[in-house]
C-alpha cells in the first residue's frame, strides 16, 4: 500500500510503461462516435474525462462469443486459448465494482477456466470521475478494487497502489512517479489489498469497508411480485431490445450453443444471452417467462436482489448505462425507495 | 480441477443401447467408462446430468436409475433439436456427460418414513432413480406408494417393472390414464382419471409421510394443495422442477426460480421453500 504522484505531463511516459504489462486499452471515441474501451494507439485520443463507455469492461473478461469446448476425435476438449495480457486504463470505480462482482460469480468454486485465465492476465488501472445526470453510484471510488488507482489532483494524479501488480507497475514506472506529499495534497483513505502475489483472488473487500456503490437502501424482493403499477407501465413501453442487459457491467448470463466446424468436429460457443429475450425462459414445451412483464421482473430481481448464492446482494453499481441507453426511458430505479426516505 | 471430472468439460460416453419405450420416448444406455464411475457414483436420485450430443448441444436430464460402474441410463422423449438428434444416433455413437449436478432427494432424511411417489407422464423417469434407491434399501423405508398417471395406456412407461415390484409386495402401485382409446381397452387394467382423483380417496399416514412429485407443471399446482390438505408437511413435499439449465453450475442464470437457482439449489425443492415464490409452480 503506497501512494505516489503522477504529473500530468508524464502521463504519456507512464502509459508506455503500462504497455509492458499487456495490451493497453482505454476509453476512446470510435469512428461511429461511440465511447468505447479500445486498444490505445495514440494516447492523445484517450478520453480521460469520459462519462461512460457504451459496453462495459466485462467484454474483456467475458467475450461476446467464445469457444469453450471443442469436439473432435470422439471426445470433448477444452477449447479455450491462452488469452493475451491486457491493461485496462482509466476505469471508473463503478466499473471496477462491476468486475469485482463478476469475480464473485466466476471465480467462485469451481472457477470458470476462461474467466480465470483472462482475469489473471488483466491489470486494472482505475481513475476518479465526475458523475453526470445518469450516474447514481453513492461512492467516491476511494476503495474501488483495482491494481492501481489514479485520483485526479492538481497538476496530475494521486496514484494509489493496492496490489502486488500495482507495486510492480510503480517500480517499473518509478521514473515518472514521485513520492506523494500527503501534507500538501490532502489525505488519502487506505485501500485494502486485493491480491497476494500473482494469484487471482476474488476482489472481496475486507469486512467493515463499505461498498463504494449501489442503489440506496435494501430492495424488497417482494416488489417483484407486487402489483406495483409501474410494472405494467414498463412492460407496455419496453421493446425488449435487451440494451439494458448488454450495457450492464454486471449482467453476465450466457447461453451455450454448439456449431459444426467446417474442418470436422464441433465447437461449443458461450455467447452473451439476455433475459429480456423471449427464449431465455424456454424449456421443451413451454416458457417460464412468456410475457415481457415477467422478463422485466426477472431482471429486476437478479439485478437488485441477487440469485443464490449471492442472494441479497445488489449487483447494480450505479453506472447509469441502462438509463442512458434504454430507447424508451425505462428506469427500474423508479421502483426503489428514494434515498433517505 | 484434479481427476477426470471437470464440471466444465463433458466426459466421453458411448451410446451402448437404445430401448424404445413408446413411439417418441426411449431409454438410452451410455457407458462413460471406468474413469467416470467414481464421480457418477456420487449421484443422488433427483440430481441431473448434462448430456452432450455432439453437433447438437447439451440438455439437462435426470437419470432414470442410479449410475453404476460408469453406466448411465437416461429416459428421453423426442421433443426438440438435441433430443431429436439423440434419437437418430446408432449404438456406438460418442456422447458426453457432465455432472451429476444439483440437489437430489433427501434420501437419508426420508429413511424410516412412508414415501408417496406421484409421477405424471415423463416425470416417472427421475422418480425411477428414486424408486431404484428405495428398492435397494427397501427395509429402511416405510410403506412406499407410487401413483403414476399417463396420457393413455400406450405411453405408460416402465409399466411391467412397476407391476412386478407391486406383485412382490415392495410397493403399492396405482396407475391411471387420462383417457383410454377404444382400441387399447383390454390390454391391462388401470384407473381412468387424473392423479388428484387417485389421491383423493387415498388413506395414508400423511403426518409421517414424505411425498415426491415429478411431472408437468400443472400437476404440481393441483397436487401440492391436495397433499397439504391431506396433512403432509410442506417441508416433506418434494418437487422436482424443470427449468432451462444450461451450465449446471449456477452461472448462466437461465434456471432461476425466484432467487433460487434450479441447477444448484434444486432441481428437487421442498414445497416449503417455494411457497413464497408465486411463479415457481
Amino acid at each position: 500500500m503506497a501512494t505516489m504522484f503522477l504529473k500530468e505531463s508524464l502521463l504519456g511516459e507512464f502509459l508506455e510503461t503500462l504497455r509492458l504489462f499487456g495490451e493497453l486499452a482505454g476509453p476512446t471515441l470510435s469512428v461511429q462516435g461511440v465511447t468505447v474501451l479500445a486498444p490505445v494507439t495514440d494516447p492523445s485520443l484517450l478520453l480521460l474525462d469520459y462519462k461512460r463507455t457504451q459496453i462495459p469492461p466485462k467484454k474483456y473478461l467475458l467475450p461476446f462469443r467464445e469457444k469453450v469446448i471443442s469436439f473432435s476425435k470422439g471426445g470433448y476438449h477444452n477449447g479455450g486459448d491462452e488469452p493475451a495480457r491486457t491493461v485496462l486504463f482509466a476505469i471508473h470505480p463503478c466499473d471496477l465494482e462491476g468486475i469485482a462482482y463478476l469475480d464473485r460469480v466466476f471465480l467462485a468454486d469451481p472457477a470458470d477456466p476462461g474467466y480465470a485465465r483472462r482475469r489473471s492476465g488483466l491489470t486494472l488501472v482505475g481513475i476518479s470521475c465526475e458523475p453526470d445526470d445518469f450516474c447514481f453510484c453513492s461512492g467516491t471510488g476511494e476503495a474501488a478494487p483495482c491494481d492501481l488507482f489514479l485520483n485526479r489532483a492538481e497538476g496530475g494524479f494521486e496514484v494509489t497502489l493496492s496490489t502486488a501488480r500495482g507495486e510492480e507497475i510503480a517500480a517499473a514506472a518509478r521514473g515518472c512517479l514521485t513520492a506523494f506529499d500527503s501534507a500538501s495534497k490532502g489525505k488519502k483513505s487506505p485501500l485494502p489489498p486485493l491480491r497476494k502475489g500473482g494469484d487471482v483472488v476474488p476482489a472481496v473487500r475486507p469486512q467493515g469497508l463499505k461498498r463504494a456503490t449501489l442503489v440506496p437502501g435494501s430492495v424488497d424482493p417482494e416488489l417483484r411480485f407486487s402489483g406495483h403499477p409501474l410494472w405494467e407501465e414498463f412492460a407496455r413501453r419496453c421493446v425488449g431490445c435487451g440494451a439494458c442487459s448488454v450495457c450492464c457491467p454486471t449482467c453476465y448470463c450466457f447461453d451455450l450453443r454448439e456449431y459444426p466446424e467446417l474442418t470436422g468436429g464441433h465447437r461449443r460457443m458461450r455467447e452473451w444471452d439476455n433475459c429480456l429475450f423471449k427464449n431465455h425462459g424456454e424449456v421443451a414445451g413451454g416458457n417460464f417467462r412468456p410475457e415481457r412483464l415477467d422478463r422485466l421482473r426477472y431482471r429486476f430481481l437478479h439485478k437488485f436482489c441477487g440469485f443464490s448464492p449471492l442472494e441479497g446482494m445488489s449487483s447494480c453499481v450505479g453506472c447509469g448505462r441502462c438509463r442512458q441507453f434504454c430507447p424508451v426511458d425505462i428506469d427500474l430505479r423508479e421502483l426503489l425507495p428514494e434515498e433517505g426516505s | 480441477m484434479t481427476g477426470p471430472f471437470s464440471p466444465h468439460i463433458p466426459v466421453a460416453a458411448t451410446l451402448t443401447a437404445k430401448r424404445d419405450l413408446t413411439s417418441d420416448t426411449a431409454l438410452f444406455t451410455l457407458s462413460a467408462g471406468r474413469d467416470a464411475a467414481g464421480f457418477l457414483s456420487t449421484f443422488v436420485p433427483g440430481q441431473f446430468v448434462q448430456l452432450s450430443v455432439p453437433g447438437g448441444g447439451e440438455i439437462p436430464i435426470s437419470p432414470a436409475e442410479p449410475p453404476s460402474a460408469g453406466m448411465i441410463r437416461l429416459c428421453v422423449r423426442r421433443v426438440g433439436h438435441v433430443t431429436g438428434l439423440l434419437h437418430r444416433l446408432p449404438a456406438g455413437s460418442p456422447l458426453g456427460i457432465r455432472g451429476p449436478f444439483g440437489r437430489g432427494f433427501p434420501v437419508d432424511e426420508m429413511a424410516g418414513h412412508p414415501v408417496l411417489l406421484l409421477a405424471g407422464g415423463l416425470g416417472i423417469a427421475p422418480l425411477r432413480s428414486l424408486i431404484s434407491h428405495l428398492m435397494a434399501y427397501r427395509e429402511k423405508f416405510g410403506e412406499i406408494t407410487l401413483m403414476y398417471g399417463a396420457r393413455e395406456p400406450s405411453v405408460m412407461l416402465f409399466r411391467d417393472e412397476l407391476v412386478e415390484l407391486a406383485g412382490r409386495g415392495l410397493i403399492r402401485l396405482y396407475l391411471t390414464v387420462d383417457f383410454a382409446p377404444e382400441d387399447q381397452v383390454g390390454g391391462y387394467s388401470c384407473a381412468r382419471g387424473l392423479l388428484p382423483d387417485l389421491l383423493e380417496g387415498f388413506r395414508f399416514d400423511a403426518a409421517n409421510s414424505y411425498a415426491a412429485v415429478c411431472g408437468p407443471p400443472p400437476l404440481y399446482r393441483c397436487l401440492t394443495a391436495d397433499l397439504e390438505q391431506a396433512g403432509v408437511h410442506p417441508s416433506r413435499v418434494l418437487l422436482s422442477l424443470e427449468r432451462r439449465m444450461r451450465c449446471g453450475i449456477g452461472r448462466c442464470c437461465h434456471c432461476a426460480i425466484g432467487q433460487k437457482l434450479c441447477c444448484t439449489d434444486g432441481p428437487v425443492f421442498r414445497l416449503s421453500e417455494l411457497k413464497d415464490i408465486p411463479e415457481a409452480l
